[in-house]
């Protein structure tokens, strides 16, 4: 009698789940990553502050004063603007991982109009001009990766990061041009600033909040109602259909990028025109990489990424504030909570799409595998039982059908549903269990 | 002149070591974004194990070394096991843990360098005494013409680098492991069809890869910066693992071409910091000459599309054994 050697661990995929369990596996998951991180955070202050403290630290942070809550929104609204402009490129699997670059040519198009244009026109024209300029800008840091990938499929991801540092350094020219004094740094420019609503913060973050929502209101409807986007996610789904279905792919392609980039750039002018009047090499603030984030959690969902991009936002916001109330000097610190956030968020979708079976039984070394096999995996391991499709095994009742309802050496074989009718891995899993229990 | 070449090899072995783990790391089916991360991560252990060792009176040369090198691997192994147990174990989109990875291993390093190691009130340099041993010179080389001044007097990383690349390259292209590593990258079912241990060989190679890509960052700040830790350490060496990474296509998956790749990609980067007599805006304009000449490379190898000039077939695809 030969001993079958079952894998201690099984796993299968489950049948969809209802939301809300997903969303509790979700929450759960984020929550023992924040656990964790206030434990290592607690333990390693060096003002010994508490476990508890962390999270009051946290509301503070991104609630605490009026002030912090306004720029709180603020960020969150310009986050979610460079995460729904990625997100039309991730419809379409085309890795935009250039956000940064996008976003940062929007900056330097913007600050370019305030610095050569500002005092010499009206505001109101210089305005009109910085937001074309901006948006084209932005709109062409995308296009030229698109181009190549629609005509000779270069690699995207790579080309988009490339454009990024490009740039960093076009704008770390043009500031050493403007300002050659070698600091590098540049003051903000009093002129051709755009509107606010007001004084105080609220008046100044309300142009950007407002433009956040008009945005978000258009991707929704651009991708779930327009027959542009059902080709996005026609493309995305699979090239050779779309070919086949008559959609120019190659300008999808381009059409799409040249909107993704005119987005980022968008968020170039607001930076620049709305929030700093000035323009650094670290303008972007990394949220071209922090988008795509945003976007996958977000599952591609305009809506979920914007309660994805206030969490986002609530947390470094927040860490901030941690960060000066526990005594660390490096504001990194939220870099790596977020970090840990991210990995225990992207883990637990495993936990949502797959089951895992323990196989406890196959360990002690019992005869009998707990996980039969389907009739896939006999073909695959000969040694546990007569191969499917092949001649008749030794029993002489010939069919195999037959032969699998029979228990044979090593195992229980549950027998397979007729073609067509094949069970779900789910039913099957349970098939097997009761099959093994009426054997018993 | 000799000096120029000299100090592009001791930059091009950067690349080196971050190509050479992402070339392992790729050649199994997996696209590890997270590799800038995690050469910040090789750059903290690595600063952390020289620290533990190099404080007293009188430290030991080699033993400083071999901690250094030590730490930087376990540093960057562990953040590579956590991208292999997410890409491979959980099947995660490779893309989106990759820069989960790279966003988590800069953030660290960030505040691991700032808060552990740069203690004790330094804040811009390490000057711990056994910091010259990673540039100690092969005795006798002073006087021996330019080829001693380019090949002969480089710090131990820079041979170790180019040993790695070698191994790695006779591994891949000689060895059986290197078969099936192969075989593993190309079609995982086939693979596992004829009995090769898929999950094992990703695991090992993500981790190797990592491990491997850690040295870059350590050669980084002990190597080229001789233990000078600046405060854009972490975005430096970020930019450096995005170049290790579009460095892989230039050099066709293959560590041989690596080397050679790498030092070019040397010359290129620290052409602008060498070239005397240009104003600071020219600088930031040459600056831009690596990114450039990535993008032509990138550009001109896809519109050449020859079979051989391909990644691995299943790169990117998580591999699910129940998935026909």
């Amino acid at each position: 009698m030969e001993r079958v050697k079952e894998p201690f661990i099984h796993i299968t995929k489950r049948e969809p789940m209802p939301w809300w369990k997903g969303l509790c596996i979700r929450v759960g998951a984020v929550l023992i990553a924040l656990i964790i991180s206030a434990i290592f955070i607690s333990a390693s202050s060096p003002r010994g502050r508490g476990f508890f403290d962390y999270f009051a630290s946290l509301f503070s942070g991104a609630f605490g004063t009026e002030r912090r809550f306004w720029l709180f929104l603020q960020n969150t609204a310009l986050l979610l603007c460079v995460a729904l402009a990625l997100v039309v490129a991730f419809k379409l699997k085309f890795w935009n991982l250039g956000g940064n670059g996008q976003v940062l040519m929007g900056c330097l198009a913007c600050a370019m109009c305030m610095y050569y244009l500002g005092g010499k026109w009206s505001d109101g024209a210089v305005g009109l001009l910085m937001f074309v300029v901006s948006v084209a800008a932005g709109a062409i840091w995308a296009v030229i990766p698109a181009i190549f990938k629609a005509f000779f499929n270069t690699n995207e991801s790579l080309f988009t990061l490339m454009m990024n540092y490009i740039a960093m350094y076009l704008v770390a020219y043009f500031i050493a041009v403007w300002y050659p004094n070698g600091t590098g740094a540049m003051p903000p420019l009093t002129d051709a600033n755009l509107p606010t609503f007001g004084s105080g913060q609220a008046g100044r973050s309300l142009p950007v909040i407002l433009a956040a929502v008009i945005v978000t209101a258009f991707i929704y409807c651009y991708l779930r109602f327009t027959k542009h986007g059902y080709e996005v996610s026609l493309v995305g789904e699979s090239k050779n259909s779309a070919r086949y279905a008559g959609i120019n792919v190659k300008k999808v392609i381009i059409r799409t990028l040249v909107l993704s980039g005119a987005l980022c750039g968008l968020v170039g002018f607001l930076l620049v025109g709305s929030v700093n009047h000035m323009v650094s090499t670290s303008m972007d603030g990394n949220m071209g990489f922090t988008g795509i984030m945003v976007a996958w959690l977000g599952k591609f969902n305009p809506l979920i990424m914007a309660g994805v991009s206030l969490f986002i936002n609530f947390l470094s916001r927040g860490m901030a504030q941690v960060c000066t109330d526990f005594g660390f000097t490096s504001e990194a610190l939220s870099d790596i909570v977020i970090g840990l956030i991210y990995f225990f968020f992207i883990g637990c979708e495993f936990f949502i799409v797959y089951k895992v079976h323990f196989n406890f039984r196959g360990r002690h070394g019992r005869e009998a595998p707990r996980f039969s096999m389907t009739a896939e995996d006999e073909a695959e391991q000969p040694s546990s039982g007569p191969p499917l499709s092949e001649a008749p095994p030794e029993e002489g009742t010939g069919r195999a059908a037959d032969a699998l309802s029979t228990p044979v050496e090593g195992g229980t074989v549950c027998a397979p549903a007729p073609i067509g009718a094949e069970p779900s891995p789910a039913e099957a899993v349970k098939k097997r269990r009761r099959s093994k229990e009426e054997e018993n | 002149m000799d000096v120029f070449f000299a100090n592009a090899i001791s930059f091009g072995v950067i690349f080196l070591f971050g190509c050479v783990g992402e070339i392992l790391t790729e050649k199994s089916g997996h696209l590890n974004l997270g590799i800038p991360g995690i050469m910040c991560m090789g750059a903290a252990g690595g600063c952390f194990g020289v620290k533990l060792v190099a404080m007293g009176e009188s430290p030991n040369g080699v033993l400083v070394v071999i901690m250094g090198i030590l730490f930087a691997m376990i540093f960057a192994g562990a953040l590579g096991a956590v991208y292999g147990f997410l890409t491979v174990s959980l099947r995660s989109n490779q893309n989106v843990t990759g820069l989960a990875c790279t966003i988590f291993g800069v953030g660290f390093t960030s505040f691991f360098l700032n808060n552990v190691v740069l203690t004790e009130g330094v804040s811009t340099a390490l000057s711990y005494a056994g910091l010259n041993f990673f540039n100690a010179h092969i005795p006798g080389t002073e006087n021996l013409g330019w080829f001693g001044t380019i090949f002969l007097r480089q710090g131990v990383l820079a041979y170790l680098a180019i040993v790695i690349a070698v191994i790695a390259a006779v591994v891949l292209r000689y060895t059986k492991a290197g078969l099936n590593l192969r075989a593993v990258g190309e079609n995982p079912a086939t693979a596992d069809a004829v009995g090769i241990n898929v999950t094992g060989y990703k695991y090992t190679f993500i981790v190797a890869g990592a491990a491997i890509a850690g040295l870059g960052g350590l050669c980084y700040v002990m190597g080229y910066m001789n233990g000078i830790v600046g405060s854009t350490v972490d975005q430096t060496i970020q930019g450096i693992g995005w170049l290790s990474i579009a460095l892989v296509i230039f050099t066709l998956w293959k560590p041989a071409l690596a080397i050679v790749g790498s030092i070019v990609f040397g010359i290129l980067y620290i052409l602008s910091s060498r070239i005397t007599g240009i104003s600071f805006e020219q600088i930031q304009l040459l600056n831009l000459i690596p990114y450039i000449v990535t993008i032509l490379v990138l550009i001109v190898t896809s519109i050449l599309g020859r079979r051989e000039m391909q990644p691995p077939a299943s790169l990117g695809l998580s591999y699910f054994r129940e998935d026909r």
